[in-house]
């Protein structure tokens, strides 16, 4: 295992990480991967393939990604989600709900179509768009890419979600959507192709957090 | 085009029109409904809030083909005789200034009111920050529906 | 009694009402429309309605209906007005119903919504016209009972003798209408008042809790097309050439083609303001085939050059040139703090302001911007027209259906009598329907496909081709002596395309050197009314200067105003002061005493302070803020008025609330610029209007308690709030904000 004195700390996190990862690849056992699209021998092999120092370094692409608007503008730290490329506050500001789908008049899909409106500064569309439930709220604004790392692999604050179920969440529909943001919006800074690939990099190497 | 038939105010109106075509302008050129109004167009300002399935969608970009096959009510149908409670409450406060944005107001209201009968401040701030007011009533808005709230009360407890 | 002669003699006064009345646009003629009703009309009008005069009509059921003659945008005339009608009249408000009138100046006067003047210019005729009326009655009823009419006596429709007799309006009703119209009329005192100053309810919310089609784009005929214009994309720019083709392959379109609306050398009048002349214009059958169709459309836009326009109107007539350059607002900044620097156009001096500046032992010196504010009525500009050879019926929002129509005629050609203008109810004003040319445009328009047409302007249209609130900018200057007096007042204001300055407002007359100066800057970005454009930049910027020259002075910021205000009263400087120097003085010492001013118990809020005087009426605001959320939030507000009798004290009390809440959005949030010509802001999505939750929990509104004719409200509320806003702004940021919008500047200080 390549070690960088720089990341001793980092490092460190990053074991711990690795270690709520591992039980529960014993938990959920093979069979769980057998009908996944991603190949069994891959998983496997991320698992046990640690390597802080490329893991870290897909996480950079990782990170610049979910940081980007229009990843970040529905992870927001408030109850608010957030607007346009510089991330100003959604106006009218639309509050989370319980199920992160609005509240009473102002509920996501009373605008949010199931595809994007045409024209400029239309609302977006997807099926199934909402905010991280309240009781869930996965917050990227406003967090270190150490943080975030760390957030993301923790099943309490992702949504329970483990391994597979993160290298599945790449090409969820709502992620999907970041690379479809309508008129008038940005791309993410990096393909989707890329960030997936970056994405599972960092996974299977071991989901290291970077030192900050 | 497209035949279509959307069902408003628990009638059924057949018309030919484009699938993508905004359910504010059917409702509006097709249907010739005129209380649901356009503000904005781009799902800013809440003047064209109608209930789709009973919820308070903004028409203007909701598309003919969402509706189709679901229940459209639009102000006119809010109530038969203009009872509903917000519109007593919007009556009894006298509400209005130029008077646009409130149909839409009111039926972002009634939404709130069948979800969260007794309203806070911050459930109506929350609720209706959707819908702007030119004029600026918005304090006479949050009257109104602590008021309907209390319409309602009452009539719940009559019948 | 002799019909005819109290005809003409009623002609004449109106004649003679005219020339006396000075401003010709807004004079009411109202009594021409008091010509003694004939009989055959009285007795063939439909329904058996007896005709008194142009707003009264008796039904023998005793339903009365009366004629708003001012177009309605939401300052509540369609009820403030007809209640002074129904006051002297003494009819039962229960049965009146009430009807917006049409375009009918002879028969209702001036018919103008717009600077506060609707309840200010009606209160005398409407009020002349009941009373004309209800002595008619009385005479009819004196006739018939052979009584005197002196006996006779009214109340809540009803007639009555001491003999005990009595008879309904509606049964007098017919017989009163044959009588001749009263030569000398006697007004009620207002202790007598039993409609006015009892809050009425506005007389069309159940139309507007139903939904009934009561707009300008709820106006709709058999057969009717939609029609939208394709503007130029920036200010500056022109129709070159267009290609259609694809635009005609879409489901729907009917004509693409352009229309140039006036003519070189047309006479304009002075409320005809265009953005752009030659007009692309796509007609359909409905209005998302328009918006479809719009799209495909291919055209080529050019350089407009410079632009030589004639307007007519008051001042006579004269040649403007309209500068052709695109500009941005980066580029105008500059050019406006070059023009601050330039000599300007002395507008008022006393004293001598130069030397007193020169000695002053502190001189304090401010400058304050306010960018271009676009209206943003929520119903859009849109009309309807119907126009053929012979006439042409048009139907939609306009506030000046007086100043339209002479322009409707000439472009036409055709006579006002075949011209019918009718008023809807009106989504919003603010100023900009004053503004005819979308009305203009839809003549045009259907004249051209020879059918009835609605055009409409989308958000887009409507706010990226306004006439704006101008650009402003003012450099404010006090002098201050030893003992901290304020010796000297000098302000420089100047505007793209027109300064601000009312140079014979407070504190002129209160300060013995005193300097108003005036620079303004061509631009063809178009601009006019907005409630009070001139005032609410004024009151923003003057009224944080003297905030802060009170705290230089080391005075509570009301005794401040009020020590000037007093020496504006006993001791005035210069003539021409335009305010009432106790009115004033009288909502500062209201809004102090109901908000508790100085006094315990306030101590969370931010508190800022602002008084004006514009449109004939007073105004003051305490503002009271708390930081919520990391952000300056008006929580509570306390306003004072003083606009004379409060005719509805209900009504009156929603428009200072409304004012109230449009000033704090606008001096938060409201902003238009311009790159390259181009809008920068183009739908509510990017420009921001204060929504329910920015909204103050409480705003307690009084007012000054006494008997004065009543003057407006639609203006004079809005333009201290910014003021008051950026006073308490001070206090809960701990630094001055001179550039609007607030927001955007706090946004540039982080």
């Amino acid at each position: 295992m390549k070690q960088d004195p720089e990341t001793r700390r980092g490092s460190f996190l990053s074991i711990k990480t690795a270690v709520v990862l591992s039980i529960f690849l014993i938990a959920a056992g093979a069979s769980a991967f057998r009908n996944d699209n991603v190949p069994p021998e891959e998983v496997k092999i991320s698992m046990i393939d640690r390597d802080s120092i490329e893991s870290v370094k897909a996480f950079e692409t990782v990170y610049k990604t979910l940081m980007s608007p229009r990843c970040m503008n529905c992870h927001p730290a408030g109850d608010v989600p957030l607007l346009g490329d510089d991330s100003h506050l959604h106006t009218m500001g639309p509050k989370r709900g319980v199920d992160g789908k609005g509240v009473y008049a102002m509920k996501c899909s009373n605008c949010h179509q199931e595809t994007n409106t045409p024209g400029l500064h239309t609302p977006p569309g997807n099926p199934d768009w909402h905010l991280p439930p309240a009781a869930m709220k996965m917050v990227f604004e406003g967090k270190s890419a150490h943080e975030l790392a760390e957030q993301l692999v923790d099943k309490k604050k992702n949504g329970n979600k483990d391994i597979k179920k993160l290298i599945e969440h790449a090409d969820d529909g709502l992620v999907l959507a970041g690379w479809n943001p309508g008129e008038g919006r940005t791309l993410p800074p990096v393909t989707h192709a890329e960030f997936k690939k970056a994405w599972i990099t960092w996974l299977k190497t071991g989901a290291y957090a970077p030192k900050k | 085009m497209a035949k279509v038939t959307l069902n408003i105010n628990n009638k059924d109106y057949p018309m030919e029109a484009d699938p993508q075509m905004p359910l504010l302008w059917a409702i509006r050129d097709l249907a010739g409904l005129k209380g649901t109004k356009y503000g904005c167009g781009v799902a800013q300002c809440g003047a064209c809030v109608v209930h789709l399935d009973g919820e308070a969608v903004r028409s203007c970009v909701t598309k003919v083909s969402r509706a189709a096959g679901k229940k459209v009510v639009t102000i006119e149908g809010l109530s038969e005789t203009n009872s509903h409670p917000v519109q007593k409450a919007w009556q009894e406060i006298d509400v209005p200034q130029c008077g646009y944005c409130h149909s839409g107001q009111i039926m972002s209201a009634a939404v709130l009111l069948r979800e969260k009968p007794n309203p806070t401040d911050q459930d109506i701030d929350d609720a209706m920050a959707g819908n702007i007011c030119r004029c600026g009533t918005y304090l006479r808005i949050r009257k109104a529906i602590h008021t309907a709230a209390e319409m309602q009360k009452k009539t719940a407890a009559k019948s | 009694m002799n019909k005819d002669n109290t005809a003409l003699n009623r002609r004449s006064f109106l004649k003679a009402s005219i020339l006396s009345g000075g401003g010709m646009l807004l004079t009411v003629s109202w009594l021409s429309g008091f010509k003694s009703a004939d009989e055959a009309e009285a007795l063939n009008v439909p329904e058996q309605w007896a005709r008194l005069n142009g707003y009264i009509h008796i039904m023998p059921d005793n339903k009365v209906k009366l004629i708003c003659p001012n177009p309605e945008f939401g300052q509540n005339v369609m009820t403030s007005l007809p209640m002074m009608l129904a006051e002297e009249l003494d009819a039962d408000w229960k049965n009146v119903t009430v009807e917006m009138g049409p375009h009918d100046p002879a028969k209702l006067g001036a018919q103008f919504t717009g600077g506060s003047n609707s309840v200010r210019m009606y209160w005398k005729p409407l009020r002349e016209a009941g009373a004309a009326a209800r002595q008619m009655l009385r005479e009819a009823a004196a006739q018939t009972w052979n009584v005197p009419v002196g006996e006779v006596t009214t109340k809540a429709g009803v007639l009555s003798h001491p003999s005990g007799k009595s008879a309904k309006y509606g049964e007098m009703a017919s017989k009163a209408a044959k009588v001749s119209v009263p030569k000398e009329l006697q007004l009620k005192a207002p202790k007598d008042f039993t409609i006015v100053r009892k809050s009425k309810k506005n007389v069309e919310i159940q139309k507007i809790t139903s939904g009934k089609p009561l707009f300008g784009l709820d106006y709709s005929v058999d057969g009717m097309l939609i029609a939208m214009i394709q503007h130029p994309p920036a200010f500056g720019m022109k129709l070159k050439s267009f290609d259609a083709a694809e635009t005609m392959k879409m489901p729907g379109i009917k004509d693409v083609f352009s229309v140039k609306l006036y003519e070189d050398g047309f006479e304009q009048g002075g409320f005809d303001t265009r953005t752009f002349n030659e007009l692309l214009v796509v007609v359909g059958e409905n209005t998302w085939a328009v918006m479809n169709g719009r799209k495909k459309l291919v055209v080529d836009w050019e350089a407009a050059g410079d632009i030589k326009d004639t307007i007519g109107g008051r001042g006579g007539k004269r040649e403007v040139i309209v500068p052709g350059a695109l500009e941005s607002t980066t580029s105008q900044m500059q050019q406006m703090q070059e023009y601050a620097a330039k000599p300007a156009q002395q507008l008022r001096k006393d004293g001598d302001p130069e030397s007193a500046f020169n000695n002053a032992a502190q001189v304090i010196e401010r400058t304050y911007n306010g960018p271009f504010l676009a209206h943003n009525c929520m119903e859009p500009m849109n009309f309807f027209a119907h126009v053929t050879d012979e006439k042409a019926l048009l139907a939609g929002p306009l506030q000046a259906p007086g100043w339209t129509e002479p322009t409707l005629s000439k472009l036409l050609n055709l006579p006002a009598d075949k011209i019918e203008i009718q008023m809807t109810r009106m989504g919003g004003g603010f100023g900009r329907r004053a503004y005819g040319h979308y009305l203009y445009e839809a003549a045009l328009i259907s004249r051209k496909v020879k059918a009835p047409v609605k055009l409409m302007y989308t958000r887009e249209d409507d706010m990226t081709y306004g006439i704006y609130r101008p650009m402003y900018t003012a450099t404010y200057r006090a002098a201050l002596d030893t003992n901290k007096n304020l010796i000297a007042f000098h302000v420089r204001g100047g505007g793209i395309p027109e300064h601000a300055i009312h140079a014979n407002r407070f504190p002129a007359g209160a300060v013995d050197h005193y300097l108003a100066e005036g620079w303004q800057i061509p631009s063809n970005i178009t601009i006019g009314a907005f409630r009070a454009p001139r005032s609410n930049f004024n009151a923003a910027a003057e009224q944080s200067f003297l905030d802060e020259v009170a705290e230089a002075a080391g005075k509570d910021p009301i005794e401040f105003r009020l020590e000037l205000l007093k020496r504006a009263k006993e001791n005035p400087v210069g003539k021409n002061n335009e305010y009432d120097a106790d009115r004033y003085a009288g909502v500062l010492k209201l809004v102090r005493d109901k908000s508790n001013w100085n006094k315990p118990g306030n101590e969370k809020y931010n508190r800022g302070v602002a008084a004006y005087f514009c449109h004939n009426s007073y105004a003051a605001h305490v503002v009271d803020m708390v930081t919520r959320d990391g952000q300056p939030y008006v929580e509570r507000v306390y306003s004072a008025m003083d606009c004379g009798i409060v005719i509805n004290p209900d009504a009156a009390t929603n428009m200072v609330q409304g004012a109230v809440v449009d000033g704090i959005g606008n001096a938060f949030y409201g902003a238009l610029t311009h790159k390259d010509g181009a809008a920068q802001q183009t739908n509510f999505s990017n420009y921001r209007m204060i929504r329910i939750n920015e909204a103050p929990k409480s705003i307690e509104v009084h007012f000054v308690q006494n008997d004065l004719d009543p003057t407006g409200l639609g203006e004079p509320p809005f333009p201290p709030v910014f003021g008051a806003v950026a006073n308490a702004l001070y206090k809960n940021k701990g630094k001055r904000f001179y550039n609007q919008p607030f927001m955007g500047e706090m946004d540039k200080a982080i």
